[in-house]
């Protein structure tokens, strides 16, 4: 390191700092790579201890001291999942509440987004201020009197119920993250389409949507994400016809061996399209993060 | 700015994975349990209109068999019984939500003495004498056992049909047992002696496992040691007895213990403290009777065939009843019910049918007289034994916040944080405080 | 933009939040002032909710144990999300794996992940953490029973779960650090350290702040990974706000709806007096806009 930088000393100016900087930073990213991979394996434990005792045979799933070999990995739990609960219907209703929930934030958080992006005054201040608190309520404040009030509406226990509130729930935090992408939309672009004859709300779904896609798509997945992970509302807003997965992990647990098994295999299930989203995704969700929500 | 591709087709596989999920979620007959259960008569009238019952059981080996036969044998035509997993504390908060008010989520749910008293004074369920007297050819009903009608009544009446009872048994290692020439515990004391022997000779360094859950069980592990005194919370008249002897007795009693078992016990559920025998860190747990037949089924564990089963300990020798609590389950049809209650009676009442009952043992000791032998199953002859020496406790609508309320402080004198005398001072105020708000 | 056009495209998002957020609120509100079950009317009794609150000792350990865990997990997700951020900015073919890696924890559902969190420390389920603490040191941890050990373990799951989120927000954020800046400090002789500590921190000031902000708020409101992890985590001290809430408002059948309401108001109180400096911050800004 010494020799090199003392080698480079001698040369030009401008190239004397790159190229031992390359050098250098190999070595170092080397160790901040193996440092990552450690990293991410530790974050990545409970999962895999999780699949480690599902696809364990029963009486060494959970012994002690654990069981690391000498055992027939099996997909029982799975089988018995499928064959022996409704856990394709939970897995339904759960897809049904991420996406409903999903569409319907962005089709109302997108125009309030842009107004709140392109009238910077004091109403949209309070407003924006106003979703933060709401961001911040404990979700009991909201959840219980949303339990009163659905069943005397008659909707307790619906997908559309839940839906809706974690749409409100979400609200938000997609108002938010998708003001500040639209921030980033210079103003003159909006006059432009204007002049050509679009109305504030064509213009909208014709030039800013198109150009909001990165955008949209990163708030799009959050919301889903949330949703799709949502336990508290879920468990008191649902009950025997539209219960999702994580409620039903919930009940699995605490009781025989075969069904904490099963549980550990629903959520397998529930996170391996997940992952598999956020492997697709997360190229797109850093593009998308750094091209807007990040001044906020 | 593209719409990136791969993203395209992970969205699209997602979209058919749901689908197809969708689709066969109606497809796959996805019913728990059911399978296998046992068929009996279930000859209710048929309704005009194409109906769903809302069945609320928590799982575990001893209920289900009659929930699962309940669900199989009188699903048919219009009639579609739906029974979704749920664990003991999801039941307890569920039939909490489903009672009040004018509608409700389910049209049958289970019920234990302990809560009948205050659901049937809230009027949150119906009385069943009349459907009883009805019935009581057809499903034989007069061979329920009156000691467990009795527990399922208040002032006078009948509000849950009883299914099956649960009493403490003690489970212990009988290899272990056999190799140090160990016999099971009579007392405490000799528990504590059995332990020692253990841990200098056994191997195991905490031979004992109890379900002392603070936010749950301990306060039923406590009642039981009152009980083996001849005391309970609540005297005939409703006062709490946290103050009395037997109170004292059954703390110290309990606090003994505490040597012999894992320091994390107040953190074990009654699953905790099989996986303790599962795994042989411990050589002997008692638990309800429910959870028994679990640890006699060797794919849960390899340790399956070392265990055997005989009736808890007393106290302390000359108390006049073991340690143990009597619970009784049994079906409640909810008041806010919109079906008909004559067509869930009888439903409730096949399930607890002759046939069903023979079908549960040896998971459950249903509430037939007569069906579980002492060669029903290898805990029966412990079960025998134990519920005549279990004390009976009249049920009472106060009994459930009592309990609730003196569970943290019961909790602080079992960890020693608080002293036994200043927190059975402690645990009566508050216990008063819950009788006068209820 | 017209005041007109603002109102239509406001008017959805506002409407459902008001509708599904205001709405209960008030009734929170409302039902905090009297003795109420769920399905049945309740009776005012004015303050009382408030000063039995007020006067548990219960209630005190739950907010002096959340603003705990709140203050440390925000520290440690700072630094660290910094930390991993800037590695993972250097990284290159292997990112996507370890970045989709770490999102893993983020994505399971808080309660399923707090679950398998505790199955590492729990002996009747294997606890492969307590083999491997022991193997190496001979201590045995009672990580449920104990208050510290348990708060470290709280604490470890909390960071666990909410520390993907924030590294993926400080990475975007370092994404957008023009390359320039970082020349140009290299070339005045800046350290590593000065060129982080002067020159890429300030310029992602925004993206801290939000990080910052989000996490202060989520762990506020802890809640279900406490059930698996902290079993007796009121006889231990480690009860939060939200799970006493849940206690006397839902669990076990309890039904003291009024009390459990009464405590939500004063933890909005509280959440929004941690959140003050962030108000005025942006107060500050709009006045200084307008």
């Amino acid at each position: 390191m010494i020799a090199d930088t003392a080698k480079a000393s001698t040369l030009p100016p401008r190239t004397s700092v790159k190229k031992p900087r390359r050098r250098r930073r190999n070595r170092g990213s080397r160790t901040a790579a193996v440092l990552l991979l450690l990293t991410s394996v530790l974050m990545l434990a409970p999962f895999i201890w999780t699949a480690l005792s599902v696809t364990k045979p029963t009486d060494v799933a959970f012994a002690n001291p654990p069981v690391l070999s000498g055992y027939t990995p099996t997909l029982q739990a799975f089988r018995d999942l499928w064959e022996t609960t409704y856990f394709a219907q939970y897995l339904t209703n759960t897809l049904v509440v991420a996406v409903m929930s999903t569409v319907v934030a962005l089709v109302i958080g997108i125009p309030a987004a842009y107004a709140l992006s392109r009238s910077p005054g004091y109403v949209s201040a309070i407003l924006l201020l106003l979703a933060l608190v709401f961001r911040s309520l404990p979700r009991f404040s909201v959840v219980l009197p949303m339990y009163e009030i659905s069943k005397a509406l008659g909707i307790y226990d619906t997908t559309f119920a839940l839906a809706a509130a974690l749409v409100a729930i979400n609200q938000p935090f997609t108002i938010w993250l998708l003001r500040n992408f639209f921030a980033e939309i210079p103003k003159e672009l909006d006059e432009a389409a204007m002049i050509d004859g679009c109305t504030r709300v064509g213009m909208l779904y014709r030039v800013m949507i198109p150009l909001m896609r990165p955008g949209i798509l990163t708030a799009g997945i959050f919301v889903f994400l949330f949703a799709f992970q949502e336990y508290l509302t879920a468990l008191v807003l649902t009950d025997t016809s539209s219960k999702t997965v994580p409620v039903f992990i919930t009940t699995q647990l605490g009781q025989t061996l075969p069904m904490l098994q099963q549980a550990g295999a629903a959520a397998m299930l529930l996170t391996l399209p997940v992952i598999a989203i956020s492997f697709i995704a997360q190229k797109y969700l850093v593009a998308g993060l750094s091209e807007g929500s990040v001044k906020g | 700015m593209q719409f990136p591709r791969h993203l395209r087709a992970g969205i699209a596989a997602l979209t058919i994975a749901a689908s197809v999920a969708g689709v066969t979620a109606c497809g796959a007959g996805s019913r728990t349990g059911a399978q296998n259960a046992t068929a009996v008569e279930c000859d209710y009238t048929m309704p005009k209109e194409s109906t769903t019952v809302n069945v609320l059981a928590y799982n575990s080996s001893a209920i289900d068999p009659f929930t699962n036969t309940m669900v199989k044998s009188c699903t048919r035509d219009k009639v579609t019984l739906k029974h979704d997993p749920i664990d003991f504390g999801g039941q307890v908060t569920k039939t909490t939500a489903t009672l009040a008010g004018d509608t409700g989520s389910y049209d049958i749910i289970e019920t234990y003495g302990f809560v009948v008293p205050g659901f049937a004074a809230n009027g949150g369920i119906v009385p069943l004498d009349d459907y009883v007297a009805k019935y009581k050819d057809k499903y034989k009903l007069d061979a329920l056992s009156s000691q467990m009608r009795e527990a399922m009544s208040y002032n006078g009446k009948l509000y849950g049909l009883p299914m099956q009872a649960q009493m403490f048994i003690l489970a212990y290692r009988k290899d272990v047992f056999d190799k140090l020439g160990l016999k099971p515990p009579t007392t405490f004391a000799e528990m504590i002696a059995a332990a020692q022997t253990i841990q200098a000779q056994g191997g195991i360094k905490y031979p004992i496992a109890l379900p002392w859950n603070a936010t749950a069980d301990i306060t039923t592990s406590y009642q039981a040691a009152m009980n083996s005194y001849g005391t309970d919370f609540l005297d005939r008249s409703g006062k709490p007895q946290f103050t009395s002897d037997a109170s004292r007795k059954a703390l110290e009693g309990l606090k003994s213990l505490l040597p012999y078992m894992d320091p994390q016990v107040t953190t074990f559920d009654q699953p905790k403290v099989q996986q303790q025998m599962f795994n042989g860190t411990a050589a002997m747990a008692i638990m309800f009777s429910g959870r028994m037949n679990d640890l006699t089924i060797p794919t849960n564990t390899k340790l399956a065939n070392d265990f055997a089963f005989a009736a808890p300990p007393a106290v302390a020798a000359g108390a006049p009843y073991l340690y143990s609590r009597l619970s009784v389950d049994g079906w409640s049809i909810p008041k806010n019910t919109k079906l008909d209650k004559d067509m869930l009676f009888q439903m409730i009442a096949s399930s607890v049918s002759e046939d069903a009952s023979k079908a549960a043992v040896p998971a459950a000791y249903p509430a037939r007289s007569g069906m579980v032998g002492d060669n029903s199953s290898k805990y029966a002859t412990a079960a025998n034994g134990t519920i005549g020496k279990t004390m009976p406790t009249p049920g009472n609508p106060a009994a459930a916040p009592v309990t609730n309320a003196i569970r943290p402080v019961l909790v602080q004198i079992i960890t020693g944080k608080v002293d036994v005398e200043a927190g059975m001072q402690q645990m009566q105020a508050l216990a008063e405080k819950a009788a006068a708000g209820n | 933009m017209r005041r007109r056009e603002f109102t239509l495209l406001m008017a959805p998002s506002l409407l459902v939040m008001v509708g599904l957020l205001v709405v209960p609120l008030v009734r929170t509100i409302q039902w905090s002032f009297q003795k109420v079950q769920y399905g049945t009317p309740g009776e005012f009794i004015g303050l009382k909710n408030y000063s039995q609150a007020l006067s548990d000792p219960r209630f005190g350990r739950a907010v002096l144990f959340t603003l705990l865990l709140t203050v440390v997990v925000t520290v440690a997700i700072l630094v660290l999300g910094y930390l991993v951020a800037t590695g993972m900015n250097g990284l290159g073919k292997l990112r996507p794996v370890v970045l989709g890696a770490m999102l893993v924890a983020y994505v399971l559902p808080n309660v399923v992940g707090a679950v398998s969190f505790s199955w590492l420390v729990d002996e009747n389920f294997g606890g492969v953490v307590n083999y491997v603490i022991h193997a190496l040191t001979g201590a045995d941890v009672l990580w449920f029973t104990e208050t510290w050990p348990n708060r470290i373990l709280l604490i470890a799951h909390t960071v666990w779960h909410l520390l993907p989120f924030s590294m993926l927000m400080i990475l975007a954020g370092l994404q957008g650090v023009p390359a320039e800046l970082r020349e140009a400090a290299k070339i005045d002789g800046a350290t590593a350290w000065t060129t982080h500590r002067y020159v890429i921190i300030p310029t992602i000031r925004g993206v801290l702040g939000f990080v910052c902000l989000i996490t202060i708020m989520d762990v506020l409101r802890t809640f279900d990974s406490l059930i698996p992890l902290s079993p007796q985590a009121d006889a231990i001290g480690n009860e939060s706000i939200m799970l006493y809430v849940f206690d006397v408002a839902f669990r076990n059948g309890s039904q003291q709806l009024g009390l459990g309401s009464a405590i939500n108001v004063l933890s909005i109180l509280l959440i929004l007096a941690c959140l003050f400096p962030f108000i005025r911050g942006l107060l500050k800004e709009a006045k200084a806009k307008a």
